[in-house]
């Protein structure tokens, strides 16, 4: 059963009222009349006024406009505001339960005021998709609308966050706007997002495909990007919501959301000097190193199924609220390519408009060269990560924990693209390339020539790694601000932040 | 049915399994090498492998797949 509005603020609604006047009467008739149409359809668990109490603090939720009507139906989208952890918080809720949640004229007016008020009072907004895309009876009134809805997206990205869910089949305009909002939530098996449904495609192509082949969240977490955390239900979506502005200031100029600072978990600082493996070629867990230096506690990875091979994840340092880009060697060798840039110069832009410090852990082998991706494009979407970190005001701080070769060595937050401070473990090594590589171009004419080839590039190898490779050039250089032991990584980081953060340093 | 697959190019360094071995789910069935990297190739699911369609110092696309495990 829906609680329409918290009873504790509006006492009156929903309640009998035996001796009140007749205009009393007509307004609780047209109450009824308008939730009478709610009821959740298919997999949907929740009403659309449902879903936007959910995700607010408990009785916090204020409806704007619930009367307005679009004809003889409702507007079709549920708009108000609340707070979430006692910050305010606007929604938008589609209502699927009036023409799948079709979005038209009066449907989009409605949202746009939503965006105007969050943009306008400099708060988070929060996206609940459920609909089937431009209501096709208003025709270019539709259109128009949904334009309008985008460019207010546009607006608001420069400078609040905006959050989106997909609890529904989304088509059309309903999945472009999440595409310009920060953040895509969707839940597994119910959201969908396509340009057009099953239906459409098979006239328009011929192509045979069901809603999940076109546009499920297990295609667009893993394969395409488009959303970037999949869940199995409404309520974890909403909770991921929460969750996520626990590390967001309500807007760009806003305080950081500080905590009381955790120590890192003590287990995972025992084990930090013994992750990385002593051969450069075996993998390792990135995460165990992070555990080892973030505060125990919370952390919100996008994107986890997706480029797999870098992480970006929020976490806290000494109570701050981090961005956190790594390479992971289990993944892939931790290698960067076309996809794997985009994931981190999304990520890394957006969490510097929103000051939040960008750390960067860095065990890269580097760029993955070849045909595949350079047909994707890799040189434009690595150039992209150069320009996110270069254009970064927020604090950057980079940490090579193993090694980083060449251009990947430069994108991932070098010195030169503007890092505050960088240092790397005792055993890392930087350089152009590889040992392996470099031996090869290097003494070509003299491994061609031995007679035991694989010991004398062995020995080159191990020279090489001595003389070019370690760490202490680089820091003799100034390129490097130190060469660190990795169980001093947290107590550099927290530091540092201490003197970059904005506010009074503690 | 359930196919490890090459999650990178790369060069088949090591072969772990063979046409009739029994593996468990994440059991490492070959080793590539790329980039200086050795990426382990883990079983998708616990049975008995079907089919090895890659040798030793075979170069595979992303993709390709490594074993099928019944």
């Amino acid at each position: 059963m829906t609680s329409r509005i918290d009873e504790t603020t509006s006492p009156a609604v929903g309640d009998v009222i035996t001796d009140a006047p007749d205009h009393c009467h007509v307004l609780e008739q047209r109450r009824d009349d308008r939730f009478a149409r709610v009821e959740p359809r298919g997999r949907r668990r929740h009403t659309a006024r449902e879903r936007a109490e959910l995700l607010l603090d408990p009785g916090t939720f204020v409806e704007i406009s619930p009367l307005r009507t679009a004809g003889a139906s409702g507007s079709g989208v549920v708009i108000g505001w609340g707070s979430v952890d006692g910050h305010p918080v606007v929604v938008a809720s589609h209502d699927a339960a009036v023409a799948s949640g079709a979005i038209g004229a009066v449907f989009a007016e409605t949202v746009q005021r939503a965006q105007r008020i969050a943009i306008d009072r400099g708060c988070p907004i929060v996206y609940v998709n459920d609909s089937g895309g431009a209501r096709i009876h208003d025709g270019i009134h539709a259109l128009h609308g949904c334009g309008g809805i985008f460019a207010l997206n546009v607006e608001a990205s420069r400078t609040i966050p905006q959050i989106s869910l997909i609890l529904g089949p989304c088509a059309g305009a309903a999945a472009y706007s999440p595409a310009l909002t920060d953040w895509t939530i969707m839940v597994r098996e119910q959201g969908q997002m396509f340009l057009t449904g099953p239906e459409i495609v098979k006239a328009a192509t011929g192509e045979d495909a069901t809603a999940e082949e076109i546009g499920g969240s297990g295609m667009h977490t893993r394969t395409s990007g488009v959303a970037h955390l999949e869940v199995d239900s409404e309520e974890e979506a909403l909770d991921a919501a929460r969750r996520l502005l626990s590390f967001l200031p309500s807007n760009v100029a806003a305080p950081q959301r500080v905590t009381a600072a955790v120590p890192a978990d003590p287990a995972a600082v025992a084990r930090l000097p013994h992750v990385v493996p002593d051969k450069s070629s075996i993998v390792f867990d990135m995460h165990e190193v992070l555990d080892g230096v973030l505060d125990a506690g919370e952390r919100f990875e996008i994107s986890p199924d997706h480029a797999p091979s870098v992480l970006t994840l929020l976490g806290r340092v000494d109570g701050r609220p981090v961005a956190v880009v790594a390479n992971q060697p289990q993944a892939r060798g931790g290698i960067l390519d076309a996809k794997a840039s985009v994931k981190i110069s999304r990520f890394v832009e957006w969490a510097a408009r929103f000051g939040l410090p960008v750390l960067t852990f860095v065990d890269v082998p580097g760029f993955l060269p070849g045909t595949v991706e350079e047909a994707r494009g890799v040189i434009t979407q690595g150039a992209t990560m150069l320009r996110a970190y270069a254009e970064a005001e927020s604090p950057v701080l980079t940490v090579v924990v193993r090694k980083a070769f060449g251009g990947a060595y430069i994108a991932m937050g070098a010195k030169s693209l503007g890092a505050d401070f960088t240092w790397a473990w005792s055993g890392s090594e930087i350089a152009v390339m590889g040992p392996g590589g470099a031996v090869a171009l290097l003494h070509r004419r003299a491994l061609q020539a031995s007679e035991d080839p694989d010991a004398l590039r062995d020995e080159l190898a191990a020279d090489y790694r001595e003389q070019v490779a370690r760490p202490y050039l680089a820091a003799e250089a100034g390129i490097l601000d130190d060469v660190i032991h990795a169980d001093e990584t947290r107590g550099r980081l927290v530091d540092a932040l201490r003197l970059l953060a904005p506010g009074p340093v503690a | 049915m359930a196919e490890a697959r090459a999650e990178i190019v790369a060069n088949v360094w090591k072969l772990l399994t063979h046409e009739g071995a029994e593996v468990r789910e994440r059991d490492v069935l070959a080793v590539l090498e790329t980039m200086k990297m050795e990426i382990p190739v883990h079983a998708p699911a616990a049975g008995r492998v079907s089919s090895v369609p890659v040798a030793e110092g075979q170069i595979v696309q992303e993709g390709d797949v490594i074993a099928v495990v019944d």
